[in-house]
């Protein structure tokens, strides 16, 4: 999966890079299809028309990779003028190499440098057997003519090009901050009803424990920046595991001693990296669903450990006896969703999310590859 | 006046018993953590403002406002709850007030006044409008003698319309409720089918499809000597759901 890169200059000009081999590539290309247009235009076609089409690909070539030499050598420019500038730059130069071209191919064959028998070098004959005369008049309309059709069809062929780069950079553009608009999107949030309910818990303990309401404080407060920051920027298990911690023990103080957690993570790596608050939202999962609907209260199971270099954490809750259609609304699958994801935006295949229903409990077993550097982790994907 | 504090957080009952008590001199408010103590304490003691909190495990606060309406002296009920959009507007109608934890301490003094200003009649007049948006009830309850009755929906076997009113059928007796039998089985979808024009029975408590003497097939049920006569437009059906049930 691409990741957005951060805005830069090369993303605000509109106009491709033209030293790029496929870029040159695709100018060939379309320069030849355009020299088929040309031939194939005229109502008639004759024996002349195939070397028709050599003397209009040479000079369609010559046109489109010279335009392209010099937009590739003044990319640097350019990029520091707005696009505007940018495309009446590069449309000026498209028209004036055409120009110069018409003139020196036209040059070249009035002088008998190149040999031309039968129509013009760049546009066929529009019609049969004037050509021969033509060539001979420079100083003829044949010669003006000749100039204007090479200029018009240039100068449409060249707005549409223009149009089509500018286009396709407004598509890139906008899936771009699309992309980056779903990342931020799926960012986990936190439970509006947790953030009350855990205020209320503050509110009550300030009076009766306020050292108890100090810590919780601190933890709301940890897990908001958490909440708050960066999606896209992945934290070590250490530290997510660190959030769950801190969230379990707001909720210890609400639920009492309906809440009972268990950790078997010594195996984890405690470096492996992974997306920040993809953990967290599976324990509130396990809170909402598993304790909270729960009389009697249940237990929270945290475990995981590295097998082949690759990662499994496994979060699971006891279910509650109550039957299932009191069961808790909304946002159930969301949540689980979301992480898969994410840790698929982030790891891309290598990620799993499996969750195993059985009759007393509810797990999700995450696994993913160890990766421990940002930067290869990147690459790897 | 007598207030009852029902809420699934000891914390959370704790700060609220506090606030009322700094409020008013002259109460001492009860406490309950869920559900059915709230009703059981209400029917000991005669209370006037119940308040309650929404979210509770097993029977939550809206259910328990149900139930409480039953009574010949339902006290005025005041809900609590952290952050409920959708059940805001649902019980606007139906509560003398709700209140957003963390309860300010004016919002609850407002609120225990208008409680105290409401006549009985006035609070019997609250409607339970569209409580719990169809969510289904865990319990079903009646009013015996003043003396709420509650059973709990997974001990019933089946409801069955008689005359003018319903009655379910558990395990230890019967319930007669003053509800129709549409409504329990668009309630109770899940569990619940209707194998008659008459009934609607818990396809968990079923233990058999009998065919008796005159033609006809009737369910019978574990624990309870009664069967329900199934029609024979429902038979199909029934048959069907015994088969995805086994």
């Amino acid at each position: 999966m691409n990741r957005p890169n951060p805005a830069s200059a090369e993303d605000t000009l509109f106009l491709p890079d033209f030293c790029a081999l496929r870029m040159v590539f695709a100018i060939v290309l379309v320069g030849q299809l355009l020299a088929f247009v040309v031939v194939l235009a005229p109502t008639r076609l004759s024996a002349d028309s195939w070397r028709d089409m050599a003397y209009s690909s040479l000079f369609i070539q010559w046109v489109g990779l010279s335009s392209a030499a010099i937009l590739c050598f003044s990319r640097r420019w350019l990029k520091r003028v707005n696009n505007a500038q940018a495309g009446f730059f590069s449309y000026s130069i498209v028209i004036l190499v055409t120009l110069v071209l018409s003139e020196v191919g036209f040059w070249l064959v009035v002088n008998g440098v190149v040999p031309v028998e039968a129509s013009s070098f760049a546009v066929p004959s529009y019609g049969q057997g004037i050509a021969p005369a033509m060539v001979t008049f420079i100083k003829t309309p044949q010669h003006f003519e000749l100039l204007l059709r090479n200029l018009g069809i240039s100068a449409i062929v060249s707005a549409v090009a223009l149009r089509y780069f500018y286009v396709q950079h407004q598509w890139k553009t906008n899936l771009e901050s699309e992309h980056r608009a779903r990342i931020q999107a799926l960012q986990s949030r936190i439970r509006p009803h947790f953030l009350f309910n855990s205020m209320n818990t503050i509110a009550a303990l300030t009076r009766s424990d306020p050292a108890l309401a100090e810590e919780v404080t601190e933890d709301l407060a940890e897990l908001f920046r958490v909440s708050l920051g960066d999606a896209s920027v992945p934290v070590p298990l250490s530290r997510e595991l660190e959030v769950c911690r801190q969230y379990l023990h707001i909720e210890k103080q609400r639920l009492g001693d309906r809440i009972a957690d268990r950790w078997a993570i010594d195996e984890l790596p405690s470096a492996a990296l992974i997306p920040g608050l993809s953990l967290q939202p599976l324990v509130e999962n396990a809170v909402y669903h598993g304790i909270e609907p729960a009389t009697d209260g249940g237990v929270i199971e945290i475990s995981g450990g590295e097998e082949d270099a690759r990662v499994w954490i496994r979060i699971a809750n006891s279910r509650p006896r109550e039957n299932t259609n009191n069961s808790r609304p909304g946002g159930n699958q969301m949540a689980q969703e979301n992480v898969g994801q994410r840790m698929r935006a982030f790891f891309g295949d290598g990620a799993e999310l499996q969750v195993k229903e059985g009759a007393s409990e509810y797990a999700v077993e995450l696994r993913f590859p160890l990766v421990t550097d940002y930067v290869t982790g990147a690459r790897t994907r | 006046m007598k207030v009852l504090i029902v809420d699934d957080e000891p914390l959370a009952r704790a700060r609220l018993y506090r606030l009322v008590t700094e409020l008013e001199d002259d109460i001492v408010p009860e406490e309950a953590g869920n559900g059915p103590e709230a009703l059981r304490r209400v029917q000991e003691n005669t209370v006037d403002v119940v308040l309650l909190d929404i979210r509770m495990p097993g029977m939550d606060g809206i259910e328990v406002a149900r139930h409480l309406k039953h009574l010949d002296r339902a006290p005025a009920v005041i809900f609590t709850t952290a952050y409920d959009s959708h059940a805001l507007q649902a019980f606007e109608a139906s509560a003398v007030d709700y209140l957003l934890k963390p309860i300010r301490r004016g919002r609850l003094k407002e609120a225990l006044e208008r409680a105290r200003t409401l006549t009985g009649r006035q609070i019997d007049a609250l409607e339970v409008t569209d409580p719990g948006a169809g969510k289904a009830r865990t319990h079903v309850s009646a009013s015996l003698k003043g003396d709420l009755k509650l059973v709990p929906v997974a001990d019933v076997r089946f409801f069955r319309a008689e005359h003018k009113y319903v009655v379910a059928r558990y395990a230890h007796g019967e319930l007669v409720l003053d509800e129709a039998l549409s409504a329990l089985e668009e309630e109770f979808k899940q569990g619940f089918m209707r194998v008659h024009r008459n009934a609607l029975v818990a396809l968990a408590h079923v233990r058999g499809l009998q065919k008796h003497a005159g033609g006809g097939y009737r369910l019978r049920f574990d624990g309870i000597e009664d069967a329900v006569e199934v029609s024979r437009r429902c038979l199909p059906d029934v048959r069907r759901a015994l088969k995805e049930r086994a």
